[in-house]
């Protein structure tokens, strides 16, 4: 980290804190897989798995099922859904100029939620020439498609002359996740069995259904979302210091605002299509980050998808252990850890928040 | 090379806040804007800054600023606005670094810290922006401001600093400072445009100043020229006498007898 102290000899340079954050945040992410890979509900063990490869001997039918077609999915899932989350829930808070702003809990989630529902209860209607086009990618398409309406509905309702308020957004968020919580229940009163089976995960999220087709349909969606935001970063610290100033500092607010909307509800809608409605972590995660090395957007949102994946992975881990061979859904896991850190803040900045 | 403003109008709904104000500003000068409250002051800035919609036609450097991209326009001017709240907790230092980012001197790491030490500010570089007191905020914008156009000329281009209020919650020692700054930029042969409230500081230290009133330019011209009885008892409504002292026994302190 020498280059960096060179170029930036200040009193308080958490730029070059955020920076090594990031090899850190890398080195944990490591580590959490390998955890992940040796925990689950089975005896089977990456170390023993591992051993054994390195004498020679073959993995059993067993061992290889659980490694390749459970544990792993499922931990590739979770680390793109930890990194989907967080950072769109960055990017809704740079964009909405709030830290309080997540798509979990303004209703954006339970937009995207209510376009996979929809998918899944109706989406047999469709012709067959689209569901042919979309494939397994419907959900998710579905999903984002639901996720963007409310982002857009939100900002526009929340959002007056480039000034967001905070209460209006809240209160938008509630009403707009009660619709579409609401018009979810309609479509589960009329789904069949078969849909009711599908739907039931959804309420609490949960990484129990990974497979590498959902890994597929949901990645490249999630990637493209994350290296979007990725460059973000400078057009978001200049809208923390209003949005009249960002274009002063030569930033295209407009061009920059819509590219992080449809960021933030391809994260949110892919993320909702594969793993249902995981809270907390949005909010938390960028919030943790800031507090160890600062706003600036342009390391925070690289940090923040690390740190969510390293987070849900290990709330994953938890999910599974706690009551094994059963396990918990994830998003109990994220509330009960994700809820009174979000108190905490909302604590912390009483006074702050102009409501 | 100059900034100007041709025929402005801007309306708010059915109300007109500029009825075809026309403005020209030349480096090397310090232009003013004067009138009373909604007049248009800010307006008129905002217009020539394009952040709201107006008619007529705004040039900076002989470019219609509606050509030019948000980051061009950044490169030639900087704009301080009246107020600024910031939505997370940067500090200082940090606010200033977004300012050299948005310039050309972005390659230049010491200037933030040159810029704090201008506006007086050097020991505040590691507080959080969001504990300041409005005048400390309002000096580290400028300081941001400055940051970006560090050089008043580059390339043979003047540069610009667009500045609303700059002195409306500063002490009077830190206004005349902040002054001062607008001064030696412009002797530097940057050009600034300002809009101020107070009267005697813009006497002192406006070489061209612009009084608007009801969205309209009463006058423009050097400050003998319109800083006169009868023009400022137009605009602002009531009996004003230039240069007239107090009665005897009243304290009266202008910034024109300050010493450093």
């Amino acid at each position: 980290m020498a280059a960096i102290s060179d170029i930036a000899p200040s009193p308080t340079d958490r730029l070059g804190r955020a920076r090594a954050l990031h090899w850190a945040l890398t080195a944990a992410l490591l580590l959490t897989a390998v955890i992940s890979l040796q925990v689950g509900a089975t005896d089977v063990t990456l170390s023993a798995m591992l051993g054994k490869l390195a004498q020679g001997e073959p993995l059993t039918q067993m061992e290889h099922v659980v490694l390749w077609d459970i544990r792993l999915p499922r931990l590739v899932m979770g680390l793109l859904v930890g990194a989907a989350l967080a950072v769109s829930g960055a990017a809704m808070q740079g964009l909405f100029r709030n830290p309080l702003a997540d798509p979990g809990i303004v209703g954006v989630g339970a937009g995207a939620g209510l376009g996979a529902i929809l998918a899944i209860v109706l989406g047999a209607l469709l012709p067959a020439w689209l569901i042919d086009l979309t494939g397994n990618h419907l959900t998710p398409v579905a999903a984002f498609l639901g996720g963007w309406g409310s982002t857009l509905l939100l900002y526009r309702v929340s959002t007056r002359h480039g000034r967001t308020s905070v209460a209006t957004m809240l209160l938008a968020g509630i009403a707009l996740g009660a619709l579409a919580g609401a018009l979810s229940g309609i479509l589960v009163y009329i789904a069949d069995d078969r849909q009711l089976r599908d739907l039931t995960f959804w309420g609490l999220g949960s990484l129990a259904g990974a497979s590498w087709a959902k890994v597929l349909t949901a990645g490249p969606m999630i990637l493209l979302a994350v290296l979007t935001s990725l460059t973000l970063g400078r057009g978001l610290n200049g809208l923390a210091l209003g949005e009249a100033t960002a274009a002063h500092i030569g930033i295209d607010v407009q061009r920059m605002k819509s590219i992080a909307i449809l960021a933030v509800a391809a994260a949110t809608g892919a993320a909702v299509a594969v793993s249902g409605g995981i809270g907390f972590v949005g909010i938390v995660v960028p919030h943790l980050l800031r507090l160890a090395s600062g706003p600036d957007h342009r390391p925070l949102i690289l940090n923040s998808a690390l740190l969510g994946a390293i987070l849900l992975v290990l709330a994953d881990v938890i999910a599974r252990v706690v009551i094994a061979p059963a396990e918990l859904p994830i998003g109990i896991v994220t509330a009960v850890l994700g809820a009174p850190v979000f108190l905490w803040i909302l604590l912390k900045r009483r006074g702050l928040v102009e409501l | 090379m100059t900034v100007r403003a041709d025929h402005i109008h801007v309306a708010y709904g059915q109300y007109q806040a500029l009825q075809d104000v026309s403005l020209g500003a030349a480096p090397g000068e310090v232009t003013a804007i004067v009138g009373p409250n909604g007049s248009g002051k800010s307006t008129l800035l905002g217009a020539m800054t394009a952040s709201l919609p107006y008619t007529g036609r705004v040039a900076l450097n002989g470019r219609d600023i509606t050509t030019l991209k948000p980051w061009e326009l950044a490169a030639e001017r900087a704009v301080l606005p009246q107020a600024s709240r910031l939505a997370f907790p940067f500090t200082v230092l940090e606010v200033v670094r977004i300012g050299l980012q948005a310039g050309t001197a972005g390659d230049r790491p010491e200037v933030p810290m040159q810029a704090l030490a201008r506006v007086g500010l050097s020991s505040y570089a590691g507080r959080n922006f969001q504990d300041l007191s409005g005048g400390e905020a309002q000096r580290v914008m400028l300081a941001r401001v400055l940051a970006q156009v560090w050089h008043p000329v580059e390339d043979g281009q003047p540069r610009w600093l667009l500045l609303d209020e700059p002195v409306s919650s500063l002490d009077i020692a830190h206004q005349l400072q902040v002054m001062q700054i607008a001064r030696d930029f412009a002797q530097g042969g940057g050009g600034v445009i300002a809009v101020m409230h107070d009267l005697n500081l813009t006497a002192l230290y406006a070489d061209r100043v612009a009084v608007l009133c009801a969205g309209q330019c009463l006058a423009f011209g050097s400050p003998p020229e319109v800083l006169t009885d009868d023009t400022l008892s137009r605009a602002y409504g009531c009996t004003l006498r230039v240069s007239a002292p107090p009665p005897a026994g009243v304290p009266f302190i202008l910034p024109h007898a300050a010493t450093a």
